[in-house]
């Protein structure tokens, strides 16, 4: 099921290969154990548009055998839905521990997957700790086979900025050293108010395994995505267009014009106009 | 009026929803509120080809002075019917001087797609000054649109919201239906993908003015304006404006929207030309005289070139009733 998982990450992903070989060695690690110690819990960091939710669906979609309902495993929480309102913390505290537990008892390799974290209200986030750390069991209940992941637009200027850097100075895109991003990430993403691990325990205590850092995307990598938006709406692959369409989206920095500052969104709506 | 009714769907496994309904609806079991076949159209039957009636051709014909809109709207539209992998809602944001035709759009695209146009069970307009009128009440507004929006999608897909006078809406009540918009493949077991979501305002309008009055200046014909002339400015512009329902909004930081769509403000030659369709809508005779009294009628922008109708087309009607 690996070999499924890397071949449709590998196809469908544009430009980010480091973070596939984080998740990659992150998900073979963690289900090559009969019993995990501890809970996977990922952190996904990166612009708009770079692919981070795309990759937490095909995880979704390649961890459980086709026939089954998926719904009744993957728990996908919308901060901005799903705890709306400040003022309700206590209560969304106790629901998102009520909900985790009640679902990791049912079926321990379940899957969470938390969205817009940068809207999360501080604190919140802490609730789960509990059930992210090194137990055998919490009340009865194995939490070491479920899969937690986090994702943030946070931390996604900083990645940028490294990778710029690079660029400039004539490095490579794949030599980017993975440790130094990560810990910087960390760093980061703790002091930033905007974000749902503001000053969080969870990054204190170590809770999350592997912060997975989602680069900027290039122009070749626009290219990509505009070509497969053209081949799923069912039109021409025109190179012409796919150079247009590409070059108009990558805009950043205003000069170099070196990435796509919304990734790969927008790309259908600019297909549809100039059909 | 309207009360608020629980639906559990614990057989599907997406726990509760809550239900705008009438009184009546409300009596009728849960079972009776089906989606009616007819009136919420399937996108297997409903394709770019079947849009009634013409979305272009209405267009062409009704709306004035705004070559761009023709063009945006219907590519936008008929892309978006025609694309069965869309993997998020068509979002149009629609702006511009006021009398410019922006509601009118609305109310065409609305009767392109459903039989009973704006009057369809799945055509949902909300008015910020109407239905969010106080800023202290911004939770439960929350609260009411979302379960009103995930409501009405779970039981109709191919739903059509439009929201007008987004530039009087609280800032941070539009970033609670967000996660509609996104990219998500289902929220809650509910797909929103062949949603459809219109917003109307009237930020960024003076951007656009300073835009085509430029053209004018520099002696270039209206025409020539591209959408690109405007857009990128218009997206910065609406952002940064704190009296629009957009401002700091995550809807533009995340490319929620799929099409800013500009309405240039009205020139003279078009404010003939509404009073021409209005004076014929009503069966009467064309006048030359009655249009030109008109159009020299309503004020005109700015001080000393005068090109553009304060207005736009609006008060034509009530003009109109003075000379019948």
């Amino acid at each position: 099921r690996q070999a499924v998982i890397k071949m449709d990450l590998d196809r469908k992903v544009f430009g980010q290969h480091l973070a596939i070989q984080i998740v990659l060695r992150a998900l073979s690690a963690n289900m090559r154990s009969k019993r995990p110690r501890k809970p996977l819990v990922m952190s996904f960091h990166g612009w708009t548009g770079t692919g981070k939710s795309f990759v937490s669906s095909i995880i979704a979609e390649n961890l459980y055998r086709l026939n089954i309902p998926r719904r009744k495993f993957v728990h996908h929480f919308s901060t901005v839905l799903h705890f709306p309102h400040l003022s309700h913390i206590h209560l969304y505290k106790e629901q998102l521990q009520n909900w985790i537990r009640g679902n990791v008892s049912a079926c321990p390799r379940s899957l969470f997957i938390f969205a817009e974290m940068d809207q999360m209200p501080h604190g919140l986030i802490d609730s789960i700790m509990p059930f992210l750390g090194y137990h055998e069991e919490i009340d009865g209940v194995y939490y070491g086979k479920a899969i937690f992941i986090f994702l943030n637009n946070a931390g996604g200027d900083k990645i940028t900025e490294i990778a710029l850097d690079y660029w400039r100075s004539l490095k490579r895109r794949e030599d980017i050293p993975v440790k130094k991003l990560q810990s910087l990430l960390s760093e980061e993403i703790f002091r930033n108010r905007n974000s749902g691990f503001f000053h969080s325990q969870l990054i204190q205590k170590n809770l999350i395994d592997y912060f997975i850092p989602f680069l900027p995307l290039e122009y070749k990598h626009v290219r990509q995505c505009v070509r497969e938006e053209l081949r799923m709406q069912g039109h021409p692959e025109d190179e012409d267009l796919i150079a247009e369409i590409a070059l108009a989206m990558t805009d950043y920095p205003s000069e170099e014009r070196l990435y796509s500052s919304k990734g790969c969104k927008t790309v259908a709506s600019r297909v549809a106009l100039s059909i | 009026l309207l009360n608020w009714r629980k639906i559990s769907f614990s057989a599907l496994g997406t726990g509760s929803m809550w239900q705008l309904v009438t009184k009546a609806e409300a009596l009728q079991p849960v079972s009776a509120i089906r989606r009616d076949p007819v009136a919420c159209p399937l996108s297997s039957l409903l394709t770019a080809r079947s849009l009634r009636p013409a979305l272009q051709e209405n267009l062409d014909k009704k709306l004035f002075g705004q070559h761009l809109v023709n063009k945006v709207v219907v590519k936008a539209v008929k892309g978006f019917l025609n694309n069965t992998n869309a993997k998020k809602p068509l979002a149009l944001s629609l702006h511009g001087w006021t009398g410019t035709g922006k509601n009118f759009v609305g109310r065409i695209v609305a009767e392109s797609i459903y039989k009973r146009g704006l009057r369809s069970k799945y055509v949902h307009q909300f008015v910020a000054t109407l239905h969010f009128p106080h800023a202290h009440s911004i939770n439960l507004y929350k609260d009411q649109l979302q379960s009103w929006i995930r409501g009405n999608v779970s039981i109709c897909p191919r739903s059509l919201f439009i929201f007008d006078e987004m530039d009087k809406m609280h800032a941070g009540l539009i970033d609670s239906i967000k996660p509609f918009l996104d990219y998500y493949e289902l929220l809650d077991g509910v797909s929103y993908r062949q949603a459809i979501f219109i917003f109307l305002s009237n930020a960024g309008a003076e951007k656009i003015t300073e835009v085509a009055l430029d053209f004018w200046r520099n002696g270039r014909t209206r025409e020539d304006i591209q959408l690109t002339d405007i857009q990128n400015a218009l997206s910065v512009s609406v952002f940064n404006n704190k009296n629009s329902g957009f401002w700091h909004s995550t809807l533009i930081d995340r490319n929620l929207i799929d099409y800013f769509v500009p309405f240039l403000p009205l020139e003279y030659k078009h404010v003939k030309m509404c009073v021409k369709v209005e004076i014929e809508s009503r069966g009467y005779a064309v006048d030359e005289d009655i249009l030109t009294r008109i159009a020299n009628e309503m004020t005109y922008f700015p001080r000393e070139e005068r090109i553009y109708s304060d207005k736009g087309c609006k008060t034509v009607d009530a003009k109109l009733d003075y000379y019948f």
